[in-house]
């Protein structure tokens, strides 16, 4: 790390970077208001700020910090103590996906001869990594894979071609899956000795040691940005909801990306304060709400926005996913005296590495919860493990709640196989079904 | 005698049976358990049944897998060792949504280098699964597990002599017949498993049929068809890093533990490099070329079953890196069941004709 380097980086973080993007904001013209939806929230701007930001310093980082791509389970807590900058492949793919430019970046890996069929973000990701092209900008190359398998055994074949292109050293974190039946000790004490046992690779592609005051302090961080995180979808159960899950599928991502730093637990301290604010005064983020639904997979990032008008057309609002609650639901196990085993759990045990009882016992309690009418299960093509079992959860659900339940047919990023009239049948008749 | 006929006479005859899915389990802690593992890889169910249950994308192992069990197949107990995501998905489907009464164990091989604590892990897994099984099939007497560790030793030398005897071109046996023979050993007890492979390598000693040499990579030697199709044409099938094949015994007899679940334990680390456990890309192929180099093969073939993300994210650099090497490489996309799609033969006959 050069100190020139180092100096950019820092001028850049500290007074480019925040002149540009408030110069660039005094430009952005006000969107019109749309009357399907009650007053956008405040946040917002700052959501784009600190992820503009985030997306444009990591150009200066190189050479200056280490770099680490991360998967978005990964205990990033070590390598905050570290310095690394951390980018998140599934963050960078899910934007290309909302931006609409996810099926030109996985072309790239298609190209290169990796299949359509595999996950779209690993695609896109290859994709970017093969072409350099990114609608965040350029983005610096990694000097470290950090992966965890917990969310899936997906991203360690992702990263291990990541690795194999950009010739860096890859770090797995292997999470065996949790079944109900089993003990879940063994598991629980493999990971957590993985990352006692990684903690020298990290100190040497970072050239720096681990210092635990640091780690504790990411820690706790880290503990404060969920559990806040946790509080904000709390404040969906009021009715009418102050936001709505789609909104929380954008404002997930500094808790996804940026988990860890004080700039994360700000951004939800002003998020909470709003949506409270929005509860107390009675706004709601659709006004005229009449159906609350649940949803279960990752956002369909291409028709978010499509999606979202048709659903508020119908008074339909979802309120609670199980994707956005994955980053609340095992926080309190971060209390650990021990802080790996506090890392070990509260990673080890998330609802997507444990089995499908698991997963039914989750959707049942968010929908008595957040009171739900219905729940849309976005069957994701590319995404197997978050989409396998959801054909029969419809049905358990139904067997144990009045619920009706849709299966939306699409993909996370990839819009090529997504067919907007049909969802729109489909969907509609899901509406008419709630009115019965 | 199919598997389903033999599932029963062994039944029968008071063993249990287990229906095993793929791929990667400690199968001496079943046989000392009395427990006949029957293999379930491509089972000639009709795949459809399973699209009530199963999202477009899964692969036809799992399909079928989940066709066939579905179906009350005589078997006692189920093992799903952690392969991939949609075995690991099937593993919780079936007992938890779909009502699978009979038991259900796991296995889960752990993933990336084998570093001490992964080998602690693994360890902690035989165990488990050792006792779990004590639970459904009774504890076994004291020395049937050393006995069980000796037959997967027999199992593994026979298996080694064949491959060995057919890499050196010392085997006279088309493709076809030598799967036919090897995957026998999916679900035949292991001493009548390494008898017949060894008469098998008996009878068939001799010449090697002429023919461009070939490696194969991919989950299966499948369909069976395909195999036909490359006798026909004169291609010869000299070695396989197949998952279910080849990739799992050790290529060399492995210096193991005297503890019977320490040497069971040992024996899985002795497997070649698997995509199903994180092995990178550089000991793949370090391993495709050690193959293709023992057998004089002239190129690698990869068999790529559709929708096996273990398997489809490695191929792309595995190929490449192998015509870095000088070694050509072809990938066709293929499916078990059925006749080999006429377009796939095309590529292969052009592949080959290209050959330097
Ligand atoms: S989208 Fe699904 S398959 Fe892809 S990385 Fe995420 S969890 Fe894994
Ligand atoms: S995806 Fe691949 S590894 Fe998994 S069951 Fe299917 S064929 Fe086997």
């Amino acid at each position: 790390m050069t100190l020139v380097r180092e100096a950019r980086y820092r001028l850049m973080k500290d007074l480019v970077l925040p002149a540009a993007l408030r110069a660039r904001e005094g430009r952005r013209r006000a969107r019109k208001a749309d009357p399907l939806f009650g007053p956008p929230l405040k946040s917002g701007a700052e959501l784009k700020r600190i992820m503009a930001r985030h997306y444009a310093l990591a150009r200066y980082a190189k050479g200056a910090r280490p770099v680490a791509y991360v998967t978005s389970g990964a205990p990033v807590e070590l390598l905050r103590p570290l310095g690394f900058y951390t980018l998140y492949p599934e963050n960078h793919s899910a934007l290309c996906g909302a931006r609409k430019v996810g099926d030109r970046m996985a072309l790239h890996a298609e190209a290169r001869g990796f299949s359509p069929d595999l996950c779209s973000y690993a695609r896109i990701d290859l994709g970017h990594a093969f072409s350099g092209e990114s609608p965040a900008g350029e983005l610096p190359p990694p000097d470290l894979l950090f992966c965890t398998t917990n969310i899936c055994q997906t991203v360690m074949y992702w990263f291990k071609a990541l690795a194999h292109h950009h010739r860096v050293p890859l770090v797995v974190l292997d999470t065996p899956y949790l079944h109900g039946g089993r003990e879940e000790g063994p598991a629980l004490r493999y990971f957590r000795d993985q990352m006692v046992e990684a903690v020298p690779r990290l100190e040497r592609v970072a050239c720096r040691d681990f210092e635990e005051g640091r780690f504790l302090a990411a820690l706790e961080s880290s503990r404060r940005a969920s559990l806040l995180w946790g509080k904000v979808l709390e404040t969906l159960k009021a009715r009418p909801a102050p936001l709505t899950i789609f909104d929380a599928f954008v404002h997930l991502m500094p808790v996804v990306s940026l988990r860890g730093l004080p700039v994360c637990e700000r951004y939800y301290e002003g998020l909470l304060a709003e949506a409270e604010e929005r509860v107390r005064r009675g706004v709601a983020a659709v006004p005229g709400e009449r159906f609350r639904l649940l949803w279960d997979n990752i956002a369909i990032w291409f028709a978010l926005g499509s999606l979202a008008r048709l659903f508020a057309r119908a008074g339909a609002v979802p309120v609670a996913a199980t994707y956005t609650h994955a980053w609340a639901e095992t926080v309190q196990d971060l209390e650990e005296t021990d802080p790996f085993d506090g890392l070990a759990k509260a990673y080890g045990r998330i609802f997507l590495n444990r089995d499908l009882a698991h997963r039914r016992d989750l959707l049942l309690t968010l929908a008595r919860e957040y009171g739900v009418h219905g729940v849309v299960f976005h069957s994701a093509r590319s995404c197997k493990p978050y989409s396998i079992g959801q054909y029969d959860m419809r049905g358990a659900l139904e067997a144990q709640l009045p619920l009706r339940t849709v299966v939306l047919e699409a993909d996370m990023a990839d819009g090529r196989v997504w067919s907007e009239a049909q969802a729109e049948t489909r969907l509609q008749a899901f509406f008419e079904s709630l009115e019965r | 005698m199919s598997r389903r006929a033999y599932a029963e006479a062994q039944r029968a005859a008071g063993r249990l049976v287990a229906a095993v899915l793929p791929a990667r389990y400690p199968p001496e802690v079943l046989w000392a358990h009395d427990v006949v593992p029957v293999e379930v890889w491509d089972p000639p169910a009709p795949a459809e049944v399973a699209g009530a249950h199963l999202p477009p994308m899964v692969c036809s192992v799992v399909r079928r897998g989940l066709a066939l069990l579905s179906a009350s197949p005589p078997v006692d107990l189920l093992l799903f060792p952690h392969t991939c995501d949609s075995l690991q998905n099937l593993s919780t489907l079936l007992p938890d949504l779909l009502g699978e009464r009979r038991p259900c164990l796991f296995f889960y091989p752990p993933r990336g280098p084998a570093g001490d604590c992964g080998r602690a892990f693994l360890l902690e897994e035989v165990r488990s699964l050792f006792r779990n099984l004590d639970a459904v099939a009774g504890e076994p007497p004291p020395h049937r597990l050393r006995e069980a560790v000796r037959w997967a030793r027999e199992r593994d030398e026979a298996l080694r002599g064949l491959y060995d005897a057919r890499a050196r071109g010392q085997l006279d046996a088309p493709a076809e017949e030598f799967y036919r023979a090897v995957r026998r050993t999916e679900y035949l007890w292991p001493e009548e498993a390494s008898e017949e492979l060894l008469a098998f390598r008996r009878e068939r000693a001799g010449r090697r049929p002429a023919g461009v040499p070939l490696v194969l990579s991919g989950v299966l030697p499948a369909p069976m068809d395909f195999l036909r199709r490359l006798d026909e044409r004169g291609l010869a099938v000299v070695e396989d890093d197949f998952l279910g094949l080849g990739r799992r015994f050790p290529r060399r007899a492995p210096d193991l533990p005297d503890d019977p679940l320490e040497a069971a334990a040992g024996r899985l680390l002795a497997l070649p490099p698997c995509p199903t456990q994180g092995a990178p890309h550089s000991s793949r192929l370090a391993f495709l070329e050690e193959l293709a180099r023992r057998s004089s093969a002239r190129a690698v073939v990869f068999l790529a079953l559709k929708f096996c993300e273990p398997e489809l994210f490695d191929i792309p650099f595995l190929a490449e890196g192998l015509r870095e090497r000088g070694l050509p490489a072809l990938v066709l996309e293929t499916e078990p069941g059925g006749e080999t799609p006429a377009a796939l033969l095309t590529r292969l006959e052009a592949f080959v004709e290209s050959l330097p």
